[in-house]
C-alpha cells in the first residue's frame, strides 16, 4: 500500500521524540497534518534566521554618536534610519523593525549564554543544559517533505560548540543542538552536486541503509542493559541519531527520480566555495548566496546561519571585523560601545553587516515567483539576543520579507518589553501556514504585523 | 535623569527578572527532589561570615519583614550543592553585588572587608556547584571518536588513505580545552549520514570488482604546458618566481593510488638556508581549488636526488573530461623558498617572460618528473585481500564465507573478541540485502558498512553497570593507544591484549617506550600542545598589518610548531617538568629564530638551539605561540595573559569577570597614553575589581617586554587616531603575600620556587584528563596527588610521568 508520504515522516518523527510529547509546538502540529494532508501547498513559504553575537551599538538618542544608533529614529511607518541601518534602506517597503522584545527565559540567563536559545527561548543553566526545539525545526517538521532537505543549518564556527557557547542556532523536536555546516563548498555538494549517476544502485543502498538502521535499533536494547546510566544516556543520543536519519533515507527514497537542481554559469561564478574564515566578507555573501540558491531551486524552505557567536577568542569570527578593516575584535567592538567613539566603531561594523543582509535581500527581491518575487514568501528573521552587549533585552531585530504571506511592513514597531519575543515566532509560522497557538512562553500572536 | 536615578531603574529591572523566574524554579526544584541529590553541609565559612554581613544589610528588605521584589535571601540556601534552584539568585545576587547596584545607593553600604568576603565566597561556591554539574562520579563517558581519530582509525582499519573527516562538523571543545571530552562529543543524525557515506566511499575503493587497471606512466624533462596557468614562467631552474608544469592531456588516470617522483640537483649557498620543494596535483578550473599541495619539502643537499610523493587520485581536484580547453592532469612543481627580499621586476626578451636570477636565493634545478597510476603492489590490492580474504568457504558456501570475513572485520573494528551472537546480527543483515545486490562484493560492503556505523565502531566502549571495575586488556590496548597514538590499537597490542599481558605494569611500560617512539605519537604531541596551551587560539587573533608587517601565516605555524616541538623534546629526551617553567634551550627553526633574535638557525627543520644567557625564550612563557594567542592582534593583552598562566600553568583559572564590567577608560582623559599598569590601576580602584585583579594582573603585566606577535621589546608602540603612540615598558607587579615581578625573569624564578609544585600538580591533571577524555573529579585527587609527589619527590622526567600515569588507578578503572 502506497502510503502517503506525510504519514510516514509524521510516524517516524514521532517514534524519534520518545518522552518530549509534551514539548509545546507539538501542539503546532495535528491542524497541519490534515491541513496538508488533504490541500497540499500550493506556494511553498519559507524561513530563514540569521543571527550575530553581542548586540549592536546604542548610543543615547541625544549623544555626539547618536547617527551609529541602531534602533531608528521616531516610530511606526514615519521613522528615520540611522547610519547603522541605511543599507536596508531600500527593502524598506519590504521590512519591519522590532525594538523591545526578548526571551523572558533569556532575562534571567548569563550575558553570554543567550546565543543558544534566540530562536528555542528555552531556560539554560548548569543545571539543565537542555535546550528545546528551535522555530526553524518547527518550520521544517511541520511542512510536508516537498523539497530534497528539510533544513539547512550554517554557522561560521560549524558544529555544535558547547551548551551555551552553541555553533548552531538550530535545536531538533528533542531540544538537542543540529550541527552546523561551515564549509561552502560541502554545502554546495550536499545540495547541488551530481549525486550518483546510477539512481538504481543509488535506490539499492537507499533501501540498505533503511535496513541497516533497522537492525541497529533492533538489536540495541541488549547494548543497552550492559551499560551504566551515563552511557545509556550517550547510547540514547546515538539511537535518536538513527531515527532521524531513518526519516532523512526515507526523504532521499523519495526523491531519488527527481535530478539535482541546475544551476545557472552566473550563480556559480558568484559562488567563492574556497571561502573561508579568513575572508569574511566573501564568506558570508558565500553563505548568504548558498542559501538563496537552496531557496531559488527549492532544495528546501528553511534556512539557519549564525554569522557570529558569543564564544569569543574561541570562536572563528572573533576577528572577522580586524580582517575587514575594523579596529577591533568583535568583543572588543561590542564591549567598547560606551567608550568614547565606541559607538561608531561597533556602529561600522552593524553598518557592514546590515550592507550583507542587504545583498541577500537584494538577490531574493530580483528573483521572480509567481506572481511576486521570493522575497515576498519568504520570512526572513535577522537579530542578536543582545542589546549591547551582555544586555539580554530589547533585542535587536529585523523581519523582512512575506508581504504575500500576510506581513504588513515598512515600519518600526516599539513593544513593551514584557512581551515574549515567542510571540513573534507564533505569528512567524501561523503566517508560514503553521497553525500554531503557542510556541514555548508565548502569551498569543503579535497580530501588529500582521494586515 | 540623574545617574543614581537610572541606576535603580536598572536594578529594579534585574530584580524583577527574578520575580518572573519563580515559576520555572519550581519546576527545578522539583527534578531535584526526584533526581538525586548530593550530599554535603552548607560549609561553615557561609553561616559564621557571610549570613552575619546579609542579615546586616540585605535582610530589612530581602527578609521576613519585607521581600522586595518577591526575593528573600534569609530563606535561601548557601549550600549550592544541596540547593541548585538556589545557584541562579546568588548569582543575579553576585551581580548585583558586583555592579554596584545593591544594596541600593541611599542605604548603608558593605565596607571592604565584608564586600571581599561576601564575592569571594559567593564566587567560589558557584564554582563549586558548576564543578558539580560537571560531574561524571569519576567514569569515563563511552566516548565518540572524534575526527582525529576516526580519521586514523578508518585510515588504519581499512589501510585505504582519505579524507574521512572533511565532512563531519567540527567537535565539540570541552569548557576546560579538550576536544576527546566524552561528554561533550554528541552525535546526531547529520554525523552518522556522513560516516555511512564514508564507509562507503572507502569500502568501495578498498574492495575492487574489476580486474587490474592499466598502469600509466609518464616522465617529462622539461614543462610540456604552453596554454593556461598563463602568468607563470617555466623554467627547470626554479627560484621564488618560475614553475615547472607537466601536463597529462587525456591520457591520464582517474582513480586509485599514484606516485610522483621527481629528481633534482639543489644550489645551496653557505648561511642561504635550504630550497623548499612543493609539488601540487590536479587542475579543476570550474572550482576555486584549482590544485591541492604536499607538504612541503626541504631540499638540504646539492647531490641528485629523488623525492617521491604517493595520493590517492580521488582524493585531488582532478579535471573535468570532455572540456578539451583545459589543460588535463597538471604536476606542478615549485621552489616556495623566499628570503623576503624584495622581488625583481618581470623582463621581456624574445617576447618571452623571464625573472633574472637572484643568486642570494637557494634554487632546485629540475631533471625529470616522473609520475605512474595507479599504481599497486598487487592484483587485488591489500586493501581488499585484508577484508576478502582467501578461504575454502569462498567458492562453496557464500554465507559460511560471509560469517568468517564479518568475524575478523569486526574483531579489529571494535577492537575486541566479538561474540557469535555479534557475528550473527551483522550476517542477519546481510542475508537480509543479498538479493537486492547483484555481487557478493555489493553486499558485503553494505554488511561492513553496518560494521562501521554501529556505537561498538564509533565510540569507546567500556560496557560496564553502576559499580567501578579494572578495565580489560582491550580496554586497555585501546586507552594507550588512543592516549598516544589517536587510533586503534596496532597488531603489537592486539597481541598482548590477546596473551593477557597488557596489564602488566613492566610490560606496560614498554609498550609506552615502543608508542612514544613509533611517529604515530606525533598526534599526540601535537593534540596535547594545542588543547593544553589552547594553541588554537591562535587562529583567532587576526594580526594588525601595519604594525607588524612581517607577520605572515607561516610565521604563526612555525609559533605552533614551537610549542609541540618543545613537547615532543620535553618528552623525547625524559626531562624535567621544570623545564616548562625556565629551560637553557628552545626548539626553533630558521624563520623563528631571527624572529627571537638568535642568530645561526637556518631551514624549516625545528631543532634544540642553547639559549645565550639573558634570553627568556626558554620554557613555555617565552613562546610565541602563546604570547601571540593572548593578545589583541595589535598589543599585548596582560590580563588574558595572566589568566592563561593562572588557568592552563597553575589549573587555578580565576573567575570569569561579572557581566557589565565597567569600561576602563570611563572619563579618564588621555586613557591610550597610559602603561597598562596605570590603566590596570584605574580598575583596580573599584572595589568590586579589585579582589580578583589583585591575584591576576601581575602575572600577565610582567610579561609587557613581548609584543602581539611575542617579539622583545623595550617600548610600547600603540596606534591612536592612526598615529603611533611609544611608551616605555612596564613590567613591574605585586602579587598577593608581597611578592614583587620585575620582569619575565623574575616571573619564572617565583614559578619555579614558588609554584613548581602547583604547576606539576596542574601538568598532571592535564595529562590525565587527555588520557582518559574526561574531566577530573575528587575522587581523582588522590591519584593526581599520588602521581605528582612521585614526580617531585624523585625528580622523574617527563617520559617517567607518562609512565607513572597509565600505571594510575583512574587509568586502570572504568
Amino acid at each position: 500500500m502506497a502510503r502517503k508520504s506525510w504519514h510516514v515522516n509524521r510516524r517516524t518523527f514521532l517514534r524519534g521524540t520518545g518522552v518530549s510529547l509534551g514539548l509545546p509546538w507539538l501542539e503546532c502540529m495535528p491542524s497541519v497534518a490534515k491541513e496538508t494532508s488533504e490541500t497540499p501547498a500550493v506556494t511553498p513559504s519559507r524561513l530563514c534566521a540569521l543571527y550575530f553575537g553581542f548586540g549592536v551599538s546604542l548610543p543615547k538618542e541625544d549623544s555626539e554618536e547618536k547617527q551609529w544608533r541602531w534602533f531608528p529614529n521616531g516610530e511606526g511607518r514615519e521613522y528615520e534610519l540611522t547610519e547603522t541601518l541605511m543599507p536596508l534602506q531600500r527593502h524598506r517597503q519590504q521590512m519591519t523593525i522590532l525594538g523591545g522584545l526578548s526571551h523572558p527565559n533569556g532575562r534571567k540567563m548569563g550575558a553570554h549564554d543567550t546565543g543558544d536559545t534566540f530562536l528555542t527561548g528555552a531556560f539554560l543553566n548548569n543545571k539543565m543544559l537542555r535546550n528545546t526545539v528551535s522555530l526553524d525545526q518547527v518550520a521544517a517538521y511541520s511542512s510536508p517533505a516537498q523539497t530534497r532537505f528539510s533544513s539547512l543549518v550554517m554557522s561560521t564556527d560549524g558544529g555544535v560548540g558547547e551548551p551555551t557557547r552553541s555553533s548552531t542556532l538550530s535545536y531538533d523536536g528533542q531540544g538537542r543542538p543540529i550541527p552546523a555546516l561551515n564549509q561552502p563548498k560541502q554545502i554546495f555538494d550536499r545540495f547541488f552536486g551530481g549525486g550518483d549517476s546510477d539512481s538504481i544502485a543509488q535506490g539499492r543502498r537507499l533501501k540498505s541503509a533503511s535496513s541497516m538502521l533497522d537492525q541497529v535499533l533492533e538489536d540495541s536494547r541488549d547494548l543497552r542493559r550492559q551499560l551504566g546510566v551515563q552511557d545509556q544516556e550517550k547510547l540514547d543520543e546515538y539511537l535518536a541519531s538513527v531515527r532521524q536519519i531513518e526519516q532523512s533515507v526515507e526523504r532521499s527514497q523519495r526523491w531519488l527520480e527527481v535530478p539535482r537542481p541546475e544551476l545557472t554559469d552566473e550563480e556559480r561564478d558568484l559562488l567563492d566555495l574556497d571561502a573561508d574564515d579568513e575572508a569574511p566578507l566573501m564568506y558570508m555573501r558565500t553563505m548568504y548566496d548558498l542559501i538563496y540558491l537552496a531557496y531559488r531551486t527549492d532544495s528546501t524552505r528553511v534556512a539557519t546561519y549564525q554569522i557570529t557567536n558569543m564564544a569569543d577568542c574561541s570562536s572563528l569570527a572573533a576577528k572577522f571585523p580586524q580582517l575587514e578593516g575594523f579596529k577591533d575584535s568583535l568583543h572588543s567592538l561590542a564591549h567598547g560601545w560606551n567608550k568614547p567613539g565606541g559607538s561608531e566603531s561597533l556602529g561600522k561594523w552593524d553598518r557592514f553587516m546590515a550592507e550583507q543582509l542587504s545583498y541577500f535581500l537584494d538577490r531574493l527581491s530580483t528573483t521572480p515567483e509567481g506572481d511576486g518575487t521570493l522575497l515576498d514568501r519568504t520570512l526572513v528573521l535577522y537579530g542578536s539576543s543582545n542589546s549591547v552587549t551582555h544586555n539580554n533585552t530589547n533585542y535587536p531585530l529585523v523581519l523582512a520579507g512575506g508581504s504575500k504571506l500576510g506581513l504588513d511592513h515598512g515600519r518600526f514597531l516599539k513593544f513593551d518589553a514584557k512581551i515574549p519575543m515567542a510571540n513573534l515566532f507564533v505569528t512567524m509560522l501561523s503566517q508560514m501556514g503553521i497553525p500554531c497557538d503557542q510556541f514555548a512562553d508565548s502569551t498569543g500572536p503579535l497580530s501588529e504585523l500582521v494586515v | 535623569m540623574s545617574n543614581k536615578q537610572e541606576a535603580s531603574t536598572r536594578s529594579i529591572r534585574s530584580w524583577l527578572a527574578i520575580r518572573l523566574r519563580l515559576g520555572s524554579m519550581m519546576f527545578v526544584l522539583m527534578i531535584i527532589v526526584g533526581g538525586d541529590r548530593l550530599q554535603g553541609e552548607e560549609p561553615v565559612d557561609w553561616e559564621t561570615r557571610v549570613r552575619p554581613i546579609l542579615a546586616k544589610y540585605c535582610y530589612g528588605c530581602h527578609g521576613p519583614q519585607h521581600s522586595e521584589s518577591m526575593v528573600r535571601l534569609d530563606q535561601l540556601s548557601g549550600n549550592l550543592l544541596e540547593d541548585r534552584a538556589a545557584v541562579e539568585t546568588w548569582h543575579e545576587v553576585l551581580n548585583a553585588i558586583d555592579a554596584a547596584e545593591m544594596p541600593p545607593a541611599d542605604e548603608p553600604q558593605l565596607n571592604e572587608t565584608e564586600l571581599k568576603t561576601v564575592t569571594t565566597q559567593l564566587r567560589e561556591q558557584l564554582k563549586r556547584a558548576d564543578d558539580a554539574t560537571q560531574k561524571t562520579t569519576g567514569r569515563v563517558v563511552m566516548r565518540r571518536l572524534n575526527r582525529l581519530e576516526y580519521q586514523n582509525t578508518m585510515a588504519d582499519l581499512l589501510g585505504i588513505d582519505m579524507d574521512y573527516a572533511r565532512d563531519l562538523p567540527p567537535d565539540a571543545i570541552s569548557s576546560d580545552g579538550f576536544t576527546n571530552n566524552g561528554q561533550s562529543l554528541q552525535m546526531s543524525a547529520i554525523q552518522l549520514e556522513y560516516y555511512l557515506a564514508n564507509a562507503r566511499r572507502a569500502l568501495d575503493r578498498a574492495i575492487v570488482i574489476e580486474d587490474a587497471p592499466k598502469v600509466i606512466q609518464q616522465e617529462w624533462t622539461e614543462s610540456n604546458l604552453n596554454q593556461w596557468l598563463g602568468n607563470a614562467v617555466r623554467a627547470n631552474r626554479l627560484e621564488r618566481s618560475q614553475e615547472f608544469l607537466a601536463t597529462m592531456k587525456e591520457d591520464y588516470p582517474e582513480s586509485g593510488d599514484f606516485v610522483i617522483r621527481v629528481t633534482l640537483t639543489a644550489e645551496i649557498d653557505e648561511g642561504q638556508g635550504y630550497p623548499l620543494l612543493e609539488v601540487s596535483l590536479g587542475y579543476r578550473p570550474d572550482t576555486q581549488i584549482l590544485m591541492r599541495e604536499f607538504d612541503l619539502v626541504e631540499v638540504r643537499s646539492t647531490e641528485e636526488q629523488t623525492f617521491e610523493f604517493r595520493g590517492r587520485l580521488e582524493e585531488y581536484p582532478l579535471p573535468v573530461r570532455g572540456q578539451g580547453k583545459y589543460p588535463g592532469l597538471v604536476v606542478r612543481v615549485r621552489n616556495r623558498f623566499d628570503d623576503r627580499s624584495p622581488r625583481p621586476k618581470e623582463e621581456k626578451v624574445d617576447n618571452k617572460k623571464f625573472y633574472p636570477d637572484e643568486p642570494h636565493l637557494a634554487s632546485i634545478d629540475i631533471k625529470k618528473v616522473e609520475f605512474a597510476g595507479p599504481v599497486f603492489e598487487q592484483w587485488p590490492p591489500r586493501s581488499h585481500t585484508g577484508i576478502l580474504f582467501e578461504s575454502p568457504l569462498r567458492q562453496n558456501d557464500e554465507l559460511a564465507y560471509a560469517t568468517e570475513v564479518l568475524g575478523r572485520f569486526m574483531n579489529r573494528a571494535y577492537r575486541r573478541p566479538v561474540s557469535v551472537e555479534e557475528v550473527e546480527t551483522i550476517v542477519r543483515f546481510f542475508k537480509r540485502v543479498r538479493p537486492d545486490f547483484p555481487t557478493f562484493e555489493g553486499a558485503m560492503i553494505e554488511a561492513l558498512s553496518l560494521v562501521l556505523i554501529r556505537p561498538e565502531f564509533l565510540y569507546m566502549m567500556e560496557p560496564s553497570g553502576d559499580e567501578k571495575r579494572p578495565v580489560n586488556q582491550w580496554e586497555l590496548a585501546s586507552r594507550l593507544s588512543y592516549f598516544l597514538w589517536s587510533t586503534m590499537p596496532d597488531s603489537g597490542l592486539v597481541e598482548l591484549a590477546e596473551q593477557q599481558k597488557l596489564a602488566n605494569p613492566k610490560i606496560m611500560v614498554e609498550q609506552v617506550q615502543r608508542m612514544l617512539e613509533d611517529p604515530r605519537s606525533d598526534r599526540f604531541f601535537r593534540q596535547f600542545s594545542e588543547q593544553w596551551l589552547q594553541l588554537k587560539n591562535m587562529e583567532s587573533v587576526s594580526i594588525h598589518p601595519k604594525l607588524y608587517p612581517d607577520f605572515d601565516e607561516r610565521l604563526r605555524d612555525d609559533m605552533k610548531r614551537e610549542s609541540i616541538s618543545f613537547l615532543k623534546e620535553m618528552i623525547d629526551k625524559n626531562l624535567a617538568p621544570d623545564l616548562f617553567l625556565q629551560s637553557d634551550f628552545a626548539m626553533v627553526n630558521g624563520r623563528l629564530a631571527s624572529h627571537y633574535g638568535l642568530e645561526g638557525v637556518i631551514g624549516e627543520t625545528f631543532q634544540r638551539v642553547e639559549l645565550p644567557s639573558g634570553s627568556y625564550r626558554g620554557g613555555l612563557l617565552g613562546q610565541a605561540s602563546f604570547l601571540m594567542a593572548n593578545s589583541t592582534g595589535a598589543d599585548s593583552h596582560a590580563i588574558r595573559r595572566a589568566v592563561w598562566i593562572r588557568d592552563r600553568i597553575l589549573n587555578d583559572a580565576p573567575a570569569p569577570p561579572p557581566p557589565d564590567v565597567p569600561s576602563l577608560e570611563e572619563s579618564t582623559p588621555n586613557f591610550h597614553e597610559l602603561s597598562v599598569t596605570q590603566q590596570l590601576e584605574i580598575h583596580r580602584q573599584k572595589p568590586s575589581c579589585a579582589n580578583c585583579h589583585k591575584n591576576l594582573d601581575a602575572w600577565g603585566v610582567a610579561l609587557e617586554n613581548f609584543d602581539a606577535v611575542g617579539k622583545w621589546r623595550d617600548e610600547v608602540r600603540r596606534l591612536h587616531r592612526n598615529q603611533e603612540v611609544m611608551l616605555p615598558v612596564e613590567s613591574k607587579g605585586e602579587l598577593p603575600e608581597g611578592i614583587f615581578l620585575e620582569d619575565i625573569a623574575d616571573l619564572q624564578d617565583h614559578l619555579l620556587l614558588n609554584e613548581r609544585d602547583a604547576f606539576v600538580q596542574s601538568l598532571v591533571v592535564r595529562l590525565l584528563t587527555y588520557a582518559m577524555g574526561r574531566r577530573l573529579e575528587r575522587a581523582d585527587q588522590n591519584a593526581v596527588s599520588a602521581i605528582s609527589d612521585q614526580v617531585l619527590q624523585k625528580d622523574l622526567g617527563m617520559r617517567d610521568l607518562i609512565n607513572e600515569l597509565v600505571l594510575s588507578r583512574p587509568f586502570n578503572t572504568k
